[in-house]
């Protein structure tokens, strides 16, 4: 029974993971750019949530378009005024964006630090619990879970329904054919950002019901969506999901087995480990 | 340089330990420069070696009661010796997937060592009473300017002309006849060497060490900054890089620590901005 | 056969279903000009990848000087004495056009100057002398093109590996590349051109000439015989030219 506990917790956790993976993959897609700055915002979102439950009472489910919003402003404003000021004479342009953003996860966890101190907050809404046959789901994971599919299914739409989702898939795959169409590049690099990192305030908003979390805390989010996408395939949504799944149920059974002190080392032990023995990923495309 | 040789017995306590300070963060900037700024291997890890050093170097003076300087030796062999096993497998990754997955290193060896009662755990590991400021000053020292004239010789050999080969493209630099392998494994043992030779003096210095401060992404974070302030790759860039940025880092600690993080990470993003190549090679335009 | 210098025997290599290279053999010896000739993704530079080891063919043997090359990483390959160059340029931009070359005779000595002094010369022979301290990215494509056979020969190779070296120049300019191509053997440099069209050039400097398509050798001969050869004829112009006509 426990295995099968420890499948739903895993599970539940995915689905989060997978949304917020969701977000880092569609920057990368479309910038190649690895944003270590990803988990920070994932983070800030949630402390932001805590305090406005805390103090107005607004629960997290009104606040997650609050989150997207802000979220989406963040991330233009991030490629408008820092990314896209990167002199494009830098030889290696992927080792400059990568220390930039390695720059910005210190510039939002320091001033996340300086804002919220570095206690542990959540948003203890919906804390009771299903049973069903002796299998305990916690009621806020189950909605977080719902929502977050919600919400990735949501973005899958508007990527493949909508023209800007259609530039975007397009950038992705061939920067030069989508520039040769015509396609506004500079806009479509600012949507992307904007886009990928509301994705991650959105699921802050919904960790913030799940996890006790503490500014510092945003660095382990980013390896956990690197890890993701790596195990999906760079490039891959559909990957990026079932990578998801497979990084919530490590999660589960490390943080069971070996304890939650030594399961801090998991997503880093995990990435490294599918870094080298997948460099393609499940679902990834191959490079000859 | 007779200034700072006579300095530990001219000046008060405060100006030594910033030297001293000084001194540390210009050898890992030098450290750091040789695998990322001449092989091209971006690291957000190598502290890694900080660490192993520091512990070792405790952990000899604890068990064997060597003279400090001899443990802090083995120290920085150790962590150079476990660079090639290490290197031969973590060179495998490219770009984002190295840095961060040395990152990731650093952060599983910290929970590991955190994890052990035999190195003090989480608590730290305590020298026996009594340290001698002024020999760590001279160890230091030592060790920062070996950093240099090994970078100095890097610079003008052979070898650093087949690091600057592949790290411009490893598959040519192949088919250049370039033994990638071999001589990127070097480069990131010596880039281990360094840190691991100042990890030694480090715990001695403070008779103490915890995991938290040995494995700090902080370390990184900071050389990186004065690597690239000065200039990636090149001889003089850490030195000046370093200087600078330890005595802007120090008056940031001292009037706002609360913001420091985020002071640091805003210079970086800031510095690939508006300074992308670092001072020496901006010098060298204005004056070719 | 004493000079046979490369031999390439019954390579077959695929990526995920697609198989790119089917079968291929073929034989270059000592200071002949060999060309493959093949449309636009027939295999010619995937056969280059897999003679300099940077690809490792599922099935069938390359032989150098003799030896099995098989899973030899690439810099053994090059030391050995098989020097390539690629079809899309690839300096190393942030290095002198003189360290371009001073890395590839690196091989025969440990002395950073020596190998200066070194590439000096190969610098001057192929006449970017009066651009060697300049920063290998302010390079202009043909001089980019001079500057890939440059590093090749800083290996003092056996063998040299052109792949599309006349893509991209001026008539005059393939003439240039043409007489230096022929100079190769002259010096007892076996050379490998993989070339697209310019099949008058190609007439002119192959001693044996291999036609390549999807990934199979369709044909093998000497210019004349490649010439009148009907399948040639039809992988270039895609349908039977005389009913056609």
């Amino acid at each position: 029974m426990t295995v099968v506990q420890l499948v739903v917790n895993g599970l539940l956790l995915g689905g989060v993971f997978a949304l917020s993976a969701l977000g880092f993959n569609i920057i990368y897609g479309v910038m190649r750019v690895v944003n270590l700055a990803h988990g920070d915002v994932v983070v800030i979102a949630a402390m932001v949530c805590a305090l406005a439950f805390g103090a107005l009472g607004l629960n997290p489910l009104v606040l997650l378009p609050v989150a997207v919003a802000g979220g989406f402003v963040l991330g233009a404003a991030i490629h408008r005024l820092l990314l896209r000021r990167l002199p494009a004479e830098t030889a290696s342009t992927e080792a400059s964006s990568l220390t930039l953003t390695f720059g910005l996860s210190f510039f939002l966890a320091g001033g996340g630090l300086a804002l919220f101190g570095g206690s542990f907050r959540s948003v203890p809404f919906l804390t009771g619990a299903f049973d069903v046959g002796g299998i305990s789901i916690p009621q806020a994971k189950l909605l977080a879970f719902a929502l977050a599919l919600v919400l990735a299914a949501a973005l899958a739409a508007f990527l493949r329904f909508t023209a800007a989702g259609c530039a975007i898939r397009a950038t992705s795959q061939h920067l030069e054919g989508a520039l040769a169409c015509g396609v506004d590049i500079d806009r479509v690099r600012t949507l992307s950002y904007g886009l990928g990192t509301a994705v991650a305030a959105a699921a802050g908003a919904l960790m913030s019901m799940i996890y006790n979390l503490n500014p510092q805390m945003g660095v382990q989010f980013t390896v956990n969506a690197f890890a993701v996408v790596v195990i999906g395939g760079l490039g891959s949504y559909a990957g990026c999901v079932l990578g998801a799944l497979v990084l919530g149920l490590a999660n589960a059974f490390t943080s069971y087995f070996v304890g939650a002190s030594l399961a801090e080392a998991a997503p880093y032990v995990l990435f490294i480990l599918v870094s080298l023995l997948m460099p393609s990923g499940l679902l990834g495309r191959r490079t000859a | 340089m007779a200034f700072l040789i006579v300095a530990p017995h001219r000046l008060n306590g405060y100006f030594v330990n910033l030297i001293y300070i000084t001194l540390v963060y210009v050898g890992l900037a030098y450290g750091w420069n040789i695998i990322s700024g001449y092989a091209g291997y971006f690291s957000f890890g190598q502290i890694t070696f900080f660490g192993l050093g520091a512990y070792a170097t405790g952990f000899a003076i604890n068990a064997f009661h060597v003279y400090w300087m001899l443990a802090a030796l083995a120290g920085g062999i150790l962590a150079c010796a476990f660079a090639f096993p290490l290197g031969y497998v973590m060179l495998r990754l490219r770009g984002p997937f190295f840095a961060m997955g040395m990152f990731g290193m650093a952060q599983t060896v910290r929970v590991l060592i955190t994890a052990l009662p035999a190195t003090g755990a989480g608590a730290g590991l305590f020298l026996p009473p009594g340290s001698d400021v002024t020999s760590v000053y001279y160890w230091t020292l030592a060790v920062a300017l070996g950093a240099i004239a090994l970078t100095i010789w890097i610079d003008r050999s052979a070898f650093g002309l087949r690091l600057q080969a592949l790290r411009e493209d490893e598959q040519v630099a192949g088919t250049l006849a370039v033994d990638v392998t071999r001589d990127k494994i070097a480069a990131f043992a010596l880039s281990a060497l360094i840190p691991g030779l100042l990890g030694g003096g480090f715990i001695y210095f403070l008779n103490y060490i915890e995991p938290d401060a040995a494995f700090s992404s902080r370390f990184d974070l900071q050389s990186i900054v004065m690597a690239i302030l000065g200039g990636v790759g090149t001889v003089w860039g850490p030195l000046i890089g370093g200087v600078l940025m330890t005595q802007i880092s120090e008056a940031l600690w001292a009037k706002f620590p609360q913001f420091y993080l985020m002071l640091f990470g805003g210079l970086l993003v800031a510095l690939l901005i508006l300074l992308p190549h670092g001072i020496v090679p901006a010098l060298k335009r204005r004056y070719e | 056969m004493s000079d046979d210098l490369l031999v390439v025997d019954d390579v077959t290599i695929a990526f995920g279903g697609v198989v790119a290279l089917h079968g291929v053999s073929l034989t270059v010896r000592t200071g002949e000009v060999f060309c493959l000739i093949g449309p636009n993704g027939a295999g010619k530079t995937t056969l280059f990848n897999v003679i300099s080891g940077l690809l490792r063919p599922s099935a069938g043997d390359v032989r150098f000087c003799g030896d099995s090359i098989l899973g030899w990483p690439p810099h053994r390959i090059a030391r050995a004495g098989i020097a390539r160059t690629y079809q899309i340029v690839r300096p190393f931009s942030a290095l002198s056009v003189l360290d371009n070359v001073a890395v590839g005779a690196l091989a025969f000595t440990s002395s950073k100057r020596e190998a200066r002094l070194q590439a000096r010369e190969i610098v001057e022979f192929v006449g970017l002398g009066a651009q060697a301290s300049r920063r290998a990215s302010t390079l202009t494509l043909t001089q980019r093109k001079r500057l890939e056979v440059a590093r090749a020969l800083a290996l003092r190779p056996k063998l040299l590996l052109l792949d599309e070296v006349m893509a991209g120049l001026t008539p005059t300019e393939m003439d240039a590349m043409a007489e230096f191509i022929l100079e190769l053997g002259a010096r007892g440099i076996g050379a490998v051109c993989g070339v697209e069209h310019v099949m008058r050039l190609v007439m002119r400097i192959s001693h044996r000439i291999v036609v390549l398509d999807a990934g199979r050798c369709i044909a093998e001969g000497d210019p004349k015989s490649i010439q009148a050869d009907a399948r040639v004829i039809e992988a270039y112009l895609g349908a039977p030219v005389r009913e056609a006509l």
